[in-house]
Formats: structure tokens, sequence, C-alpha cells
């Protein structure tokens, strides 16, 4: 597959201050990928970097091939000649210019003949859904519309890379979640390849190809989705990515599948599939893989009840340890009820 | 019932009493003659060709000092705001200084300086060989040029707001579509700020077109006369219905702009959009031409501010005018001269009541009408708020004419007083004042209020206990902004000054029209050391948010 970004070993320091640390990574075409972590880890500043509107401190960038950032080699191509795509947080659909003239902007600086931007604004005004309101001005939309008009500016000219700064953000649940779908689409359609940044995990893991986990100005873990879920690296990636129970427990012996495991109120159980040395660890518990009124299992203890909708969460009380729980089964328990818990799922890390 | 319309009554008698009455005295004086309602007075206005010329005059002054303030302005704007120019903070802090200094000290000042025997006039003589300076500063150009001096602040604190308040996204955005860095400006930058740019050339033509000290002190000499100065001599014959209808001329050619201003603020929502997270603003580098571009812009802020200052300094030391620059040359008598001068301090007790009164009044009214508009949302105080803010559009020659019309004849005969300059001082300063109390209170969010209330506090103690507090340094910064120009007043005063009731600016001006050049110096040195440590209070107080 063919490179379309190709970070190497990307360090940007601001005074002392170093917000992107060593950072590499490759986007494909065709290939949605996601630069996730909470705020201040250097997403941004990395996805700014890719733009050519930061300059890095070290390191080199490619597009498509073409070195375009290098500061030992003194290489620097000016922003307007990358030839990328990018839609920014808040849109910057510039206020005193209508739809039409912000989407085809890119296409006029171009000087591309008057027949093609028509008809790229006719494809592109489908493609969005914004036909008919080519005319107004920005002031005049919703902030979904807005995100759209921003989206078919950076797609005007057919870059091979687009960059998405937490395009999303702005919007209301709902909307998110529909624009979701709409980039992915959108993605499919064009063949395009995107970098996306984002804090929200649940946006990164829906739509992505590939998740880096940026923390601190490292990548702490990279590879698709769902293998992050299941085999998060360390502490910190399990404990951003989705929800997770932390309890501390101590490893009491080697089992021929696992390992033993006991909690502080003494409760033990085996977990399968994992194998450290005896000792003391925090033991990582996703709520859905723990399993309420099994037969076999942990005593437990009902502390409060929540109603979700497609789930049902439960917080219990396993010997000194308050636990989430979340089941779509259709047993119902009360708080206050005594009963078992099976762990079928942890994972152990290091205190 | 209820306390506050008592109040709402008294204020709105009050407005009318010493607003609304005036001010309509004037606009039917120039309608009306012996014989009764006329166009006559307009008539002459257009029909003579001296009163004609002031007229346009005016206009072309004001033109011109106004486009030289818009270029000057937003170029300084933007090299401030958004290259890699060194001393930024400084730089600005120089540019502003014109600002704070009062037009007519400014006028002297540059007549010192580029006057006949004026200093940079003499060193230009010295260094060429020449007998005479090739410039005239009393003349249409010295007048054009002095207020574009004293104006340009305008535009460059709106102009360099704006640049800094634009979402930088909006210009990196276009960098991403293909456009490179002037590309950016053209299309991106200059559209977002044109709104700011044509508000502060409207502020500025106003400035310029209602200014009298620059005209007067620069243009008698040369009988070139503005609508300002020609109304000055009217008055002085006296032709009062001729007065009164130039005075409305003035009235309407800058209320226009005023209005159309007003336009503009209130078209700008069309230009908010969602605010993105505040990354630093792009800066453009210079590159080589750094530091060239920095002397240009020091040597014109120098110029602007920090020249002017150090030559009123000298003159009030120098023996006689004109005399060598040196320090055998050198003397402290002027400022003896004035300390035994009784008209000289009786005019600093003049305006110092003047200010104190003028300050006190408006401000404590003010913030009863700001409060019942604002907070209180009571029916009718909108129109008190807006009854109160009128006299902003109104030239200050308006309005002492307005003072002569109503107070000069029974039963009230104030003319002649101090009392009649106050009252001018609280017509002119009262939008001021409203204003600054409208966006302090409008800062104390009615949460905090109703805080107070739902525990337990009445409407005194929440007065006393949250609101006073919160809004006090406003208030205070408010009061100074009133009593600061008020110190330094010259055009109304100098329509309305008798024996006995001179002002600072009074005596100044006549110092200096009479030819006494060190001691106006003088007393201009002081003046200006004055508004200095005010300008240091209200910075101090208002953390560096407003200064005057």
């Amino acid at each position: 597959m063919e490179e379309r970004i190709k970070v190497s070993n990307l360090v940007k320091r601001f005074g002392t201050f170093t917000a992107v640390h060593d950072v590499s990574f490759t986007v494909h075409e065709n290939e949605f990928f996601s630069l996730l972590g909470p705020s201040g880890c250097g997403k941004t500043t990395t996805l700014r970097c890719i733009s050519g509107l930061e300059q890095p401190t070290e390191g080199e960038i490619h597009i498509s091939g073409q070195l375009v950032t290098s500061p030992e080699k003194n290489v620097m191509v000016p922003p307007e000649r990358r030839g990328i795509g990018m839609v920014f947080q808040n849109y910057a659909v510039w206020p005193h210019m209508t739809v039409e003239q912000n989407m085809s902007y890119p296409l006029r600086l171009a000087k591309r003949p008057k027949e093609e931007i028509n008809a790229k604004m006719a494809y592109l005004l489908d493609l969005l859904e914004l036909e008919g309101l080519e005319r107004r001005f920005p002031s005049e939309l919703s902030g979904g519309q807005q995100q759209r008009v921003a989206l078919g500016r950076a797609l005007s000219t057919d870059p091979r890379v687009m960059l998405l700064d937490e395009p999303l953000s702005n919007l209301d649940a709902k909307l998110r979640e529909q624009m979701r779908f709409e980039l992915k689409d959108i993605q499919r359609k064009t063949g395009i390849s995107i970098l996306y940044v984002t804090h929200d995990q649940v946006e990164a893991m829906a739509m992505s190809d590939r998740v880096a986990v940026m923390n601190s100005g490292k990548v702490v873990q990279e590879g698709a989705p769902h293998d992050i879920y299941e085999t998060p690296k360390d502490k910190f990636v399990a404990d951003f990515i989705g929800t997770m129970n932390f309890v501390p427990c101590s490893v009491t012996g080697k089992t021929e599948k696992g390992i033993d495991i006991r909690l502080r109120g003494g409760a033990e159980f085996g977990l399968d599939g994992s194998s450290v040395n005896k000792g003391d660890y925090i033991l990582a518990i996703r709520p859905e893989d723990i399993i309420l009124g099994t037969e076999q299992g942990v005593e437990c203890e009902v502390d409060v009840r929540i109603f979700l909708g497609n789930v049902i969460e439960y917080r219990v009380r396993i010997g000194e340890d308050l636990l989430r729980v979340q089941t779509n089964s259709s047993m119902r328990f009360e708080p206050g009820d005594r009963t078992r818990a099976f762990i079928q799922n942890g994972l152990v890390f290091p205190k | 019932m209820d306390v506050r319309y008592v109040f709402m009554a008294i204020i709105g008698l009050f407005f009318l009493v010493v607003i609304v009455y005036p001010l309509s005295l004037v606009v039917v004086k120039s309608f009306s003659s012996e014989a009764g309602f006329t166009f006559e007075n307009y008539v002459k206005i257009f029909s003579e060709s001296a009163n004609l010329k002031a007229f346009w005059n005016s206009i072309w002054v004001s033109s011109l000092s106004t486009l030289i303030c818009v270029a000057v302005g937003t170029i300084l704007a933007m090299l401030v705001v958004r290259t890699d120019i060194p001393g930024k903070s400084w730089l600005r802090m120089l540019l502003l200084l014109p600002y704070g200094i009062p037009p007519f000290i400014g006028a002297m000042a540059w007549a010192q300086l580029f006057g006949p025997v004026g200093y940079v006039s003499k060193l230009y003589m010295t260094l060429t060989g020449a007998t005479s300076a090739p410039w005239n500063i009393y003349s249409a150009a010295g007048v054009v040029l002095v207020l574009a001096v004293y104006q340009f602040p305008v535009v460059f604190i709106t102009v360099s707001g704006a640049l800094g308040k634009i979402d930088t996204s909006l210009e990196e955005a276009a960098r991403m579509s293909g456009a490179g860095p002037f590309r950016t400006l053209i299309d991106v930058t200059m559209p977002l700020i044109t709104p700011a740019i044509t508000a502060s050339a409207l502020l500025a033509f106003v400035g310029c077109i209602s200014n009298f000290g620059i005209p007067a002190l620069l243009g008698f000499r040369a009988r070139f006369f503005v609508l300002t100065t020609k109304i000055y001599s009217a008055l002085s014959i006296p032709d009062m219905p001729l007065a009164t209808a130039m005075a409305v001329i003035l009235a309407i050619t800058s209320g226009i702009p005023l209005i159309l201003e007003r336009r503009l603020e209130r078209g700008q929502s069309r230009y908010t959009v969602i605010a993105g997270k505040s990354v630093r603003p792009q800066t453009m580098s210079l590159g080589g031409w750094r530091i060239p571009v920095f002397i240009i812009v020091v040597l014109v802020s120098l110029f602007a501010g920090v020249v002017p200052l150090i030559s009123m300094l000298l003159t009030s030391f120098l023996k006689y005018w004109g005399a060598p620059l040196n320090l055998a040359n050198m003397t402290t008598s002027h400022y003896k001269y004035i300390l035994d001068l009784p008209m000289a301090s009786r005019a600093f007790r003049n305006s110092l009541f003047l200010a104190v009164s003028a300050a006190t009044i408006t401000m404590a009214v003010g913030a009863l009408v700001s409060y019942m508009s604002v907070r209180a949302k009571i029916k009718g105080a909108k129109t008190l708020d807006f009854v109160g803010t009128i006299p902003y559009a109104v030239p200050c020659t308006m309005v002492a004419i307005a003072m002569i019309l109503a107070w000069s004849r029974p039963p009230v005969m104030l003319y002649g007083t101090i009392w009649v300059i106050l009252a001018a001082y609280l017509v002119r300063y009262m939008p001021f004042s409203i204003r600054t109390t409208n966006a302090t209170l409008q800062q104390v969010h009615v949460s905090l209020e109703e805080a107070a209330r739902v525990s337990g506090a009445g409407w005194t103690q929440t007065m006393r206990d949250i609101v006073m507090p919160l809004i006090k340094p406003g208030l205070i910064a408010g009061w100074i902004l009133v009593f600061m120009p008020a110190l330094r007043e010259l055009t109304m005063s100098v329509l309305l000054w008798s024996q006995g009731a001179e002002t600072i600016g009074v005596v100044i001006y006549n110092m200096q029209d009479a030819g006494y050049t060190q001691i106006a110096a003088a007393l201009s040195t002081i003046v200006l050391l004055v508004i200095l440590a005010g300008n240091a209070i209200v910075r101090k107080l208002s953390k560096g948010e407003i200064s005057i």
C-alpha cells in the first residue's frame, strides 16, 4: 500500500516544554487513521506540523512520498503548497464569504476553469447535502452545516490527504453521531486518506482503521481499534479507551491456563490468558466482563443500579472494592441483593 | 409607590432641563429671526463665500486627516500585532501616547517644533544653511497633519483590537486552501478587519471635524477657518443666529458618521463565528526588513508622542522663545511666574472644582440610569438612557452655544459664572458616564445578585455587599475618565469663560494666543504631568484594560 503521510521521529519543543516527543507513524492510502489522546497530549501539535502551520524542532515528514518538513535538511514546504485539505475544530469558515465562495476558494486560487469549478460545486453540494444554501453566509447556517462547508472546502481540490482536527467536538451529541457515519461514508466514496485528531475514544474507535493513542507527547500504542480495546498495552491506554475497573490485587500462583488472583477482601478466582510472577498488581476488568448471578464466581453485593437504556449498569461490592458491571441480560438485581459475580476476562498491570 | 419611579422622574426632569431644553434652543434659534421662522441663517452659510469656505474646509481637512489616520493607523496595527517586529509592548505604549495629550497642547508642541523658529525648523536651517524652513505649520497642511497625529490612535486601537480578535484558524484555513501569506492577507484578513477600519475612520472623522484647539492655534494666523473656529468668530461678533445655524450644520456633519458607525457595530453580528481554541496569532516574519521597519516605526511613534512632550518641557524652561538651546538660556522663572499669577491658581482651582463636580454628578446619575435600564429593566429607563447619551453626537461647540442660549437670561442667569461651564460639562460628559456604568454593570452577572437574595440578603444589603464591591473599580475608573478630559477641557470653556471663571485650558490657550509661549508651555507641562499620573492610576485600577 502506498504511504500517504509518513512522520518520522517528530519532536516539537516550545521553549523548555516538549509537546511532541519522538513520534513516528505512517498513514496509508485509503486509510482512516486517528491520533487519540487527552488534551495536551501533543496530537494537535503533530497535526499542525504535518499541515505546515507549525515547524517541528526535529524529525521528518513525507506527504505522498515527498519530503515536506525536515529541520535538519532545512526543508519546510509552506502549508499552501502541500496539497492537503484540512478541517479545523471550529470549522474556520470565512464569515465574509458565502457557502459557495468558501468551498470554491481553493479551486479559484488554483485557477481552475469555471466549468470545472461549477461541476465540482454541484458535486460537493450534493455530497454534503448543502443544496439551496450556496448563497447563504456562515452566520445563517447551523453548526452542522458550517461543519460540512468546512469539509467541502477541504475536499474541493481532491486532495489525497485530509487532516481533521476534532471536527465534531463543537456539535451536539445527536449530530455528532450522525456526522461520524457521514465522514466514514465520504471517505469511502472519495478514497481519501484521513488523519483524524480527537480526544473522544468512542469517535476514534467508531471511524478509524487504525488508531495511535498518544500521551504526554508520545505514541503509547498503535493498532486497530479492536486490538487496542482488547489488549491495551498499559494502564493509561486501558483507562483511556472504554470504561475500566481498576482494583489492587495479588497474584498467588500460576495455573495451566493462567494465574490465580486474590482481591483485598479475600475473594479468590482464576484468570485465563495471563502469565505473571507472584506479587502485587493492578487488575483491570471491563464492566461487560463481569457476569452477575452465576453459579460459580466470587460473592458480591449489589450497591446501586442505573438504567442506561440498552444496558443496565450496576455497582457491586466485592470485598473492599466497588466495581462497575454492565449487562444486557434480563436478570434483574435490586440494591442489597447478594449474588455471585464471574470475572471472565481481565488484565494485570504492574502497580 | 415604588421609590425607583421617583428617582426616574427626577432624573427625567434633570435631563429635560439640562440636556434637551438647551440643545433644542439651538435648533429653534437657528431657524428664527426677528420676524419669526426663517431659513435665512442657513442661506447665509451657503451663500456667503467665507462661511461656505469654512464648511468645505472642515469637510476636506477632516477627510484628508482621516485618510492619513487610516493608512498610518492600519499599517502600524498590522506591524505591531502581526509581524515579528521587536519591542511590541513598548511600541504600543509609545503609539498610544498622543491619545492622552490634549490636542490643543499637542498643537502648541508641534508649533514649537515646526514653527518658523521651532526646534526642528532651526535644526534644518543650521544643517542646510537656508534662511527659513520649507514648511509652514501655521497652514491648512499643518492643521491636517496635527489632527491626524492626534486621531490616529483611535484607528490604531480599533484595528489592532480587531486583528488580535481574529480567529487565526480563519487565516490558517486560507493557507491550507493554497493561499500564500500575502493572498491570505488580502482575501481573509483585510475583509475581516474592514468593519473595524471603517468604524474607526468614522470616529476619527468626527474627532477631526469637531476639534477646535488645533485649527484655532494653527489656522487663525493663516486666516484658515473651519466650522468650529468660524463659530468661535461668529460668537465673538456676536452673530448668534449664524453661530447657531453653523453649529447645527456641524452637528449634522458629525452626527451622520456617528449613526453610520453605530449601524456598523450592530451589523457586526454577521461576522461573529464560533471561537476556537486560542492558538498563538500567526506572525509574519519581516526578514531583513525587521530592523529598518522597526526604526521607522520608532521614529513615527516618537514624533507622535515623546518628541512633543520633550519640546513642551524644554520650552517651559527656555528664557525667551527662539533662544538658542543651551544651559545658560534655561530658567525656572516661568514656573515661579505661574505660582505668583492669581489667574493661574484660580484657573487650577476652577478646573479642579469643575472636573470633580462633573465627574461626581455624571457618575452618580449615570449609575442610577444604568442600574434601572441594564439591571432593573424598568419601563422608560431605556428612554432615559437614550436621552442621556444624545450629547455624544453633539459637538462641544454646539453644547457651549446651547448653554449661552439657555442660561444667559432670567430667570436663570448662569452665564458669566463658573456654573454655566459646569452645566456644559454635565451635558457633554453624561454619555461617557452612562456608557461606562452600563459596561460595568453588564459585567456583574445578575445571578450574583440573585444568589445574594437567595442567601437571605435584602436589596440594600445586596447592593452594599455584592454589587457595590464588584462595580467599584469600574465606577472609579469611569469617574477618572470624566475627570481627566474635564480637567483640561478647552472647546466649551473657551466659549463660556469669563473673568474669574477661567479654566486651565482657557488660560493656556490665551497665553499661547497672546504670544507667551513659555508660560503656556509651563502650564501645559504641569497639566501633562497630572494626566500621566491620572493615566497610571486608571491603568492600575482597571488592571490595564482602560487608559485615557
